[in-house]
């Protein structure tokens, strides 16, 4: 979950980490009652990067020039979004702009120290200056001073940078964070620190740890959900452009199913992944109403001619998932017609399964390959 | 910047594996969270398959008996009650699982696997750098474990899809694992052992690790390595095989068709490698496939294409 740059700027001015004198503005009106003195730079407050070069950030010297800069602002997309909320702040002149960073790295599995003197907008063309520190045990304030080091620092703004380090250490263990980036860090002609913009990631699953950042999650507008995905109580269906409608458990089947359906020439309208079987708490009867769900949320979509099932796992048993298919079909065929559905399933009594569904015109396919071949031709069928 | 995310290798040497030995042979298994719905059904169900799971542990709930198995409040007390124990599977709560796996390393357990999903990533961290100093062997979370087909189930893959054999299966998935293991059954391709790393972030052991250890277990004559795209796993491990495993490896990547921006579930590691600008491609399918076609690795089309694949590479 990304925080915007206010609110990332909340958390660095808590843990004391220096940033300018600063006021949200919800609409231009709101500058009539700035409270802090010109010169000011307003910026939109979006999730997207890149907003500076295409006009999302202006400075501004008196309240007539911030009114019209803000209204071009709020109606200025930065690919594609429009910000609820600009950030105005003092104008601050830097005389040199760093990056820092602390990310958790994937290869060593250990929270990473990034740093560079040459920040700003391009530190991607210069990330031959980037240096790194791997915090391979606890942490402590050398690590910090092991970058300010090979970042080239010496004297004051060695000791000023590495303090600067250890408390976006701090936030990034204390908040469960992936992410926590100061760019640029400003350096002023007096030698003094300034965060100028800062970017920060939360990590989801930690989410249910920390009241304060789920609540402040939860008051912000989140960036638009893709269109293309359509949420139940627990599931969603994310939507693509063909008519085989599929259902799956776990992530990586999913992933394969589509890739089979595609190899065999046919086409997925949607999928639903119903997830994987350790989610926690998950009693085996949350699977079953997981696999209803799924099936309201693939016969919502008006463009299914055929569903595939393919469940896989031994949470509940093959007969038991034919059984709530069975009398999920048997509900909703009374209504109206539902569109054929073919049902894969391996394992132990698969026998007992078939004879379930055959009752309800479901074919039973052990072969995932077989079920897709069929699916494939039941979508055909029915557009000619 | 580049070395960072494709290094083969962490920076700091790895700690040495542990013995592979330890985990497939019948030694006594404990769980934690047993009272928790997961583990009251599938501690059955490794019972059943002949896994010796001697006792439980959930906290405020020492002294009952969950379906024959005795229940105590702490690792300690299990062992103290039971004897040796080697291996624990964890069930507890997502924001429970460090705790629990502290507690079983405190008490000398070395061999750890973690399934409950959602656990934060730094708690992780935070339990990698107790493992690595104990030499304890984390497999997890968000995983089905392990199965050696025939002996042992320490974890949830359901053991109708799995026959004794010689071919190791690692993977970062779960169900897609079991659709693997039962196209290898199907084609007549037993398996010496099957394991998933689960598909998180931090994940407790790495590809590299177990393509060691099944590169130097004896009963392993073939890998059979799946991957997802997101993250970059399977291009450090493409490039490990090239470098330090003999045995005929054949890989399979499930994702080809899934649009930019809509990973499925496991997010991965695209973010660490985005945000600090070490390159856009890793994680891409075309990233993954250069990987294993550098490395010379045949990569399947399909699950039911890898026992063909594995025909070739093992009669070569």
């Amino acid at each position: 979950m990304d925080l915007l740059e206010y609110q990332a700027k909340d958390l660095f001015r808590q843990m004391g980490i220096p940033v300018l004198p600063s006021q949200q503005i919800a609409q231009p009106r709101d500058l009539k009652g700035l409270k802090i003195p010109y010169p000011v730079v307003l910026k939109s407050q979006v999730y997207k990067g890149g907003r500076g070069k295409v006009g999302g950030i202006k400075f501004v010297e008196n309240t007539i020039d911030a009114v019209a800069a803000a209204q071009a602002i709020f109606r200025l997309p930065i690919m594609g979004a429009y910000p609820e909320v600009l950030l105005a702040e003092t104008k601050y002149d830097a005389d040199r702009e760093f990056y820092l960073a602390i990310v958790l790295d994937t290869s060593t599995r250990r929270p990473l120290l990034l740093g560079s003197q040459y920040g700003g907008v391009d530190v991607e063309a210069k990330l031959e200056h980037m240096q790194q520190v791997i915090v391979d045990q606890e942490f402590s304030l050398f690590y910090a001073r092991r970058l300010a080091i090979k970042m080239g620092l010496t004297g004051e703004l060695l000791e000023a940078v590495s303090a600067i380090i250890a408390k976006m250490y701090s936030l990034f263990v204390q908040q469960d964070l992936n992410l926590i980036e100061i760019n640029p860090l400003a350096i002023g002609a007096d030698g003094h620190l300034m965060a100028l913009d800062g970017k920060v990631v939360i990590d989801d699953a930690a989410l249910g740890r920390h009241a304060d950042l789920a609540a402040l999650v939860a008051t912000t507008p989140q960036p638009v959900e893709n269109p293309r995905e359509v949420y139940s109580e627990q599931l969603k269906r994310v939507q693509l452009n063909g008519h085989i409608g599929v259902l799956c458990n776990g992530a990586g089947l999913t992933m394969a199913t589509l890739d089979l359906i595609q190899s065999a020439k046919g086409k997925s309208a949607c999928f639903v992944d119903l997830g994987g079987e350790y989610r926690h708490p998950c009693p085996p009867s949350t699977l079953q109403e997981r696999l209803e769900q799924g099936l309201d949320l693939i016969l919502q979509d008006k463009s299914v001619r055929v569903i595939l099932i393919n469940l896989l796992g031994s949470i509940i048993s093959n007969p038991q998932v034919a059984e709530v298919i069975a009398s999920y079909l048997s509900r909703r065929n009374r209504n109206w017609r539902l569109p054929p559905m073919v049902v894969r399933l391996v394992g132990d009594r698969l026998e007992e399964a078939s004879a379930l569904l055959a009752q309800a015109n479901v074919p039973v396919v052990p072969s995932l390959d077989d079920a897709i071949a069929k699916c494939v031709i039941l979508a055909q069928a029915k557009s000619a | 910047m580049s070395q960072v995310s494709l290094s083969p290798f962490p920076f700091r040497p790895s700690p040495p594996f542990p013995a592979f030995k330890d985990v497939s042979s019948d030694r006594q298994g404990l769980i934690q969270g047993l009272t928790e719905p997961l583990g009251m059904v599938y501690a059955p169900l490794m019972q059943a398959y002949g896994t010796a799971i001697v006792a439980g542990v959930s906290a405020g709930q020492g002294g009952k008996e969950i379906q024959g198995t005795p229940v105590f409040d702490m690792v300690e007390q299990a062992i103290a009650a039971v004897g040796s124990i080697q291996i624990s599977v964890i069930f507890v709560p997502p924001y429970a699982v460090l705790d629990a796996a502290l507690e079983a390393m405190a008490a000398g357990i070395r061999h750890l696997i973690l399934i409950t999903e959602g656990v934060p990533p730094l708690d992780m961290v935070h339990l990698l750098r107790r493992s690595e100093a104990t030499e304890t062997l984390v497999v997890g979370p968000s995983c089905p474990g392990i199965i050696v087909p025939g002996k042992i189930l320490l974890g949830t893959h359901p053991p109708d899809l799995y026959a004794p054999g010689s071919i190791g299966l690692v993977s970062r998935s779960g169900s897609l694992t079991y659709e693997v293991a039962q196209e290898l059954t199907q084609g007549g391709f037993g398996q010496s052992i099957a394991v998933s790393i689960g598909g998180d972030r931090i994940p407790g052991s790495s590809f590299q690790q177990w393509l060691q250890i099944l590169e130097e277990d004896d009963q392993t004559e073939a890998i059979v390595l799946v991957g997802e795209i997101g993250g970059e796993s399977e291009e450090m491990a493409a490039r490990y095989i090239a470098e330090a495993i003999d045995k005929p490896v054949v890989a399979y990547v499930a994702g080809r068709t899934t649009p930019k921006g809509q990973l499925i579930g496991h997010a991965g590691a695209i973010i660490s490698a985005r945000m600090a600008g070490m390159g856009a491609d890793v994680g891409t399918m075309t990233s993954k496939v250069t990987a294993f076609k550098r490395a010379k690795i045949p990569l399947a089309k399909s699950p039911s294409e890898i026992p063909l694949l594995l025909k070739r590479v093992m009669k070569a």
